[in-house]
Parts: structure tokens; C-alpha cells; sequence
């Protein structure tokens, strides 16, 4: 009975360029769902004897009927490399990086405002309500 | 032996015939030598010619030759049984069969040749005038570098038309042709790709298997569609796994490998044959549980330029 969940790596690749290596990794897991990505980067740190902090997994894909699941991933030379080298939103995957959380909508006003001033009054153009203010208090003064 | 009354009517034909064929030797014989003067005069140089055509030439006398012995032969009353010249015949008769495609090969260069040896120069609009001729994209300047890269740059070119004597640039005689394909064009073509498509369907295959003498092929019976599908998925396997990133799959595609999919795991294609009324000429006709064939219309609405974004169907 083999219930337990083997890697295997194929196309492997030392990238010098991007100081990592990449490699596809081969998931077989007969009779269990799907691996979670976190357990497939364990288990890969495992295998090649580093921390599991270089190591970004993606892109995994079951074939028809279960059982085995097929990916990609890269192991970076060093924590620095991977900050700079891997797209954020794999970084924020794995919580290095964090994505502000302004809305389009909110940005494309705030630009429009913006447009409005002209010289160093653009960097006082703040939120919606404080230049609603300043005007009503600009109209009221004259 | 014939009858008396048979010999006596061909008599008058046979005595018209041996005349014309008198006449007709007296002017081939003349004909023949003053040709054969000519030849020993040298008149005829084929030493910068084709050797192939020299080959053909040498292997028509010598069939002549065989053959105007074996007519002396038989008009002495001799048999052919045997003769060696008949052996000699069938040699070069099967030589010069086997040169025929080589002949049809080189048709074009002979002609061309020919014709340009007649006329002088070639036609205007030739499409060999437009070759590169990198002597001409030279500069003439005096300085060495300028020509290199000239030179480099214009053998890179297609088409540089430039005649030796003027100087001047004559542009190429291309002229737009307008398009104008009528409904009944449409209807031919597509009644052209429903007769390709039924004489690849099934039933048309192995009407032919039946009647043909080839010997029977014993396949992986896969239907194309599936190879091709499954060759394509492989393809973009590859791909994937290369690039190390997941292509999007769009609808159609979707679609196409469902049906590929469906085709292999179901015994539809036991009980479901393709239409093959383009060939027998009746009315097309669908099994009652196929779907219809949906005919696309290419009408535009009026009012529908700017309204939305193009839909992708």
C-alpha cells in the first residue's frame, strides 16, 4: 500500500543568471488529493539540503484521474537573490512582500486631483475630504 | 494466300504507296545529306551545350541506325527472330524512357536558354531579372569598408533589379488586382471542401481498400483529429515545461480537446458516419442524433460600430 508522496525532478537547470536553479517537479500521490504547495516545498528543501525560505514552488497542474501532479520550481542561491529575481506575487506568497491595497478607483481620483494643482501644491493634494474643505473654505473667504 | 480478288484492289493502293514512299526517301536522302555535310563542317558546335541533351542526341542515331538495319533486313526478305540489333533497340529505347523525367526536370532551363539565345535578352517582365546581383549594390566609392557593408547589406535584399547598361531604376510592373469573389465562387470552393472531406471519410476509405491491389496497412487505428490533438498537447507540453510557465487554454481549444477526447473513449464513430453527399450529389443529411450543421452568416448590423468591445465567440 503506497499511500505516501514521492518527488521527483526532471529538466533541471542551474540559471547563473538569476543565481538559482530550476528544475519540474513531478508529484506522485496515489489516493490522496492533491499536495499542497507548502508540503511540496518541504519536501524539496528536504532533498536538496537547504531551508525552505529559497524555495518557490508554482504552477502545479493534476493529470486526468489523480494520483500525479507536475510543477515548477526554483531554488534561489541566497534569500537576497530571491528578493530580487522572483515576481511579488510569489513573494507575497510566501509573505516577503505585501501589496498596498488602494483601490483603481481611488488612485485614478487621487491623480485627477492632483492634475488640478500645479507646482508644490501637488504634493498637498491629499485625501477625498481635506480639498473638499480647503475649497468650501477658499469660496467662503472671498 | 489471299484471294485473287483482295490482291488485285490493293494493288492499285499498294502502287500508289510504293510511289509516295519513293518521293518521300528521295527527300529524307537529300535532306539527310546535306545535314551530314553540315555536321562534318562543323556548322553544329555542341562542345559548351548540354551533356544530357549530347547523351540524347548520340542515343537517337544510334536507335536510327539499328532501326534503318532492320528495315533493310526485312525488306530483303530476312527474319528479325533473334537479330541482335533488336536487342540493342529495346536497350536504348528503355534508356531514353528512363531519361524522360530528367527531360521534364530540365524543360524550363532549356526552354528559357532557348529562348533567350533566340530573342537576345530576357522579357521585361521575367521574374529572373529580379535576382540579386551583388556586383551592382557595390558602391563604386574609393573607400574599402563602405563597400563591405554595402555589400553585406545588399545581398541581404530579395529583389534588386538593376539591368547593367542604364542606370536608371525601372520599378518592378506589379499591378494590384482587384478581389471579387462572387456567392457562386464561395459555393464552388465549399462544395470543393466537402468532396475532400468525404473522400477521406470512412466509408470512402474502405470502399477503396476494397478495390485496391496494395496490400492491406494494419494500423494504430487512431482517428486524425485525436493524433493531431494529442500531437499538439505533447507540443504544448513541451513548451510548458521549457519555458517553465502555464499557457492559457482558450475556448476553442477547450473545445477541440473535449471533442478529441470524446471521440477516443466513445463508440460514436462505430454507428456515426461523415457526409459524403458532395460526392454522391444527393442533399446533405445528418444522422437524427448529430447535431445541425449551423451555417455562418456574415451579415454586419448596421448601427454596430461603437457599442461595446469586440466579443471573442
Amino acid at each position: 500500500m503506497n499511500d505516501t508522496v514521492t518527488i521527483q525532478t526532471r529538466k533541471f537547470i542551474t540559471n547563473q543568471l538569476l543565481q538559482r536553479k530550476q528544475m519540474v517537479i513531478d508529484v506522485l500521490h496515489l489516493r490522496t488529493s492533491t499536495v499542497p504547495g507548502r508540503e511540496i516545498q518541504e519536501k524539496t528543501a528536504k532533498m536538496y539540503k537547504t531551508t525552505p525560505d529559497v524555495i518557490f514552488v508554482f504552477g502545479f497542474r493534476t493529470h486526468f484521474g489523480g494520483g500525479k501532479t507536475t510543477g515548477f520550481g526554483m531554488i534561489y542561491n541566497s534569500l537576497d537573490y530571491g528578493k530580487k529575481n522572483e515576481p511579488k506575487h510569489r513573494l507575497a506568497r510566501q509573505g516577503l512582500y505585501e501589496k498596498k491595497k488602494t483601490s483603481r478607483k481611488q488612485r485614478k481620483e487621487h491623480k485627477n486631483r492632483k492634475n488640478k494643482a500645479v507646482g508644490t501644491a501637488k504634493a498637498n493634494v491629499g485625501a477625498g475630504k481635506k480639498s473638499k474643505e480647503s475649497r468650501f473654505c477658499n469660496d467662503y473667504l472671498q | 494466300m489471299a484471294a485473287p480478288g483482295v490482291l488485285e484492289s490493293d494493288f492499285s493502293s499498294a502502287v500508289t504507296l510504293l510511289k509516295n514512299l519513293q518521293e518521300q526517301v528521295m527527300a529524307v536522302t537529300a535532306h539527310v545529306q546535306a545535314l551530314t555535310k553540315r555536321v562534318q563542317a562543323g556548322a553544329y558546335p555542341t562542345e559548351k551545350g548540354l551533356s544530357f541533351l549530347e547523351v540524347k542526341d548520340q542515343l537517337l542515331l544510334m536507335y536510327l541506325m539499328d532501326l534503318s538495319h532492320l528495315i533493310l533486313n526485312k525488306a530483303s526478305g530476312g527474319s528479325l527472330q533473334g537479330h541482335a540489333a533488336v536487342l540493342r533497340l529495346v536497350e536504348i529505347r528503355t534508356v531514353l524512357e528512363k531519361l524522360r523525367p530528367l527531360d521534364q526536370k530540365l524543360k524550363y532551363q532549356i526552354d528559357k536558354l532557348v529562348k533567350t539565345a533566340v530573342t537576345g535578352s530576357l522579357s521585361e517582365n521575367d521574374p529572373l531579372r529580379f535576382k540579386p546581383h551583388p556586383s551592382n549594390m557595390m558602391s563604386k566609392l574609393s573607400s574599402d569598408e563602405e563597400e563591405e557593408g554595402e555589400a553585406e547589406d545588399g545581398q541581404s535584399e530579395a529583389s534588386g533589379k538593376k539591368s547593367t547598361k542604364s542606370k536608371k531604376y525601372v520599378p518592378p510592373r506589379l499591378v494590384p488586382v482587384h478581389y471579387d469573389e462572387t456567392e457562386a465562387e464561395r459555393e464552388k470552393k465549399r462544395l470543393e471542401r466537402a468532396k475532400r472531406r468525404a473522400l477521406s471519410s470512412s466509408v470512402i476509405r474502405e470502399l477503396k481498400e476494397q478495390y485496391s491491389d496494395a496490400p492491406e496497412e494494419i494500423r494504430d487505428a487512431r482517428h486524425p483529429h485525436v493524433t493531431r490533438q494529442s500531437q499538439e498537447d505533447q507540443h504544448r507540453i513541451n513548451y510548458e515545461e521549457s519555458m517553465m510557465v502555464r499557457l492559457s487554454v482558450s475556448k476553442r481549444e477547450k473545445g477541440r480537446r473535449k471533442r478529441a477526447h470524446v471521440m477516443s473513449s466513445q463508440l460514436h464513430s462505430l454507428t456515426h458516419f461523415s457526409d459524403i453527399s458532395a460526392l454522391t450529389g444527393g442533399a446533405a443529411h445528418l444522422d437524427e442524433d448529430q447535431n445541425p450543421i449551423k451555417k455562418r452568416k456574415k451579415i454586419l448590423k448596421k448601427g454596430r460600430k461603437k457599442k461595446g468591445f469586440r466579443r471573442r465567440r
